[in-house]
């Protein structure tokens, strides 16, 4: 294959951002991983995260993670075939009730990091 | 055809049905929650919006309990299974057919499997359990 393949068509760009995606969630997990441990250095020890370069690492990462959000769940519509009374449910249904608890998990995680802060 | 390969076709694929889980697992589970995580945690926290894990004090008794343990550890390790399938294939497509080879393999799901322990290790010593 040429080694420029994935620039010829927009439709394999978008596939290779796709997979891309995994490198800067993998890295924003292992921060959240390195945070979790730095608590065990106890009140002293511990530095929350607060700096720019910090801010600009998560918006780059929140990019590629709502991007696999997006392309992984539309894709639930192909892959799952539920049947409900012996009736196959629309991919559509199946893609929007994928979105739907994307959006009441955002919101249950986003009210307990910030319900649960001084 | 002979009654052993016969058997052996209609065998399930056990292997790959456990690769799949966890690849399908960690896809879905980084699409639903990790974008919030790092909404929160990664820009309004460190902008000022008060988050849990701004105070050590919030941070801490969260960490403690079983459930968002079980949650973080379930979070992290099925997300990592999940890149390293993707990340693999990426070289794939990119033409690195290394690859594919099995010290490839060893290489990209035991590092996940390498994370998923240090996972364990670091909920498991950071903040003691706390029963709510």
């Amino acid at each position: 294959m040429p080694s420029g393949w994935w620039l010829r068509k927009r439709h394999y760009f978008l596939y290779v951002v796709r997979e891309f995606t995994a490198l800067p969630m993998a890295l924003w997990l292992l921060w959240l991983l390195y945070e979790i441990k730095s608590a065990g250095a106890g009140p002293a020890g511990y530095q929350p995260p607060r700096s720019i370069a910090f801010v600009v690492f998560s918006v780059i990462c929140f990019a590629f993670a709502t991007y696999h959000s997006g392309t992984f769940l539309k894709l639930a519509g192909v892959i799952m075939h539920v049947k409900v009374f012996d009736r196959p449910v629309p991919s559509k249904v199946i893609v929007l009730t994928m979105f739907g608890l994307w959006a009441l998990a955002s919101l249950v995680i986003g009210a307990v990091l910030i319900g649960f802060a001084k | 055809m002979s009654h052993r390969s016969e058997a052996s076709q209609h065998r399930p694929a056990l292997a790959h049905l456990f690769w799949w889980f966890l690849f399908a697992n960690g896809g879905g589970l980084a699409a639903l929650v990790l974008p919030v995580h790092i909404l929160v945690q990664g820009i309004l926290g460190p902008l000022g919006v008060p988050v849990v894990d701004q105070h050590y004090d919030t941070w801490i008794s969260i960490l403690g309990n079983p459930i968002v343990k079980l949650y973080l550890l379930a979070l992290i390790a099925f997300s990592f299974f999940h890149f390293a399938h993707r990340l693999r294939y990426l070289l794939v497509d990119f033409g690195v057919h290394a690859a594919k080879s099995l010290p490839a393999q060893v290489i990209f799901y035991g590092g996940a499997v390498v994370v998923t322990l240090v996972a364990v290790w670091v909920l498991l010593t950071t903040a003691p359990i706390k029963l709510p």
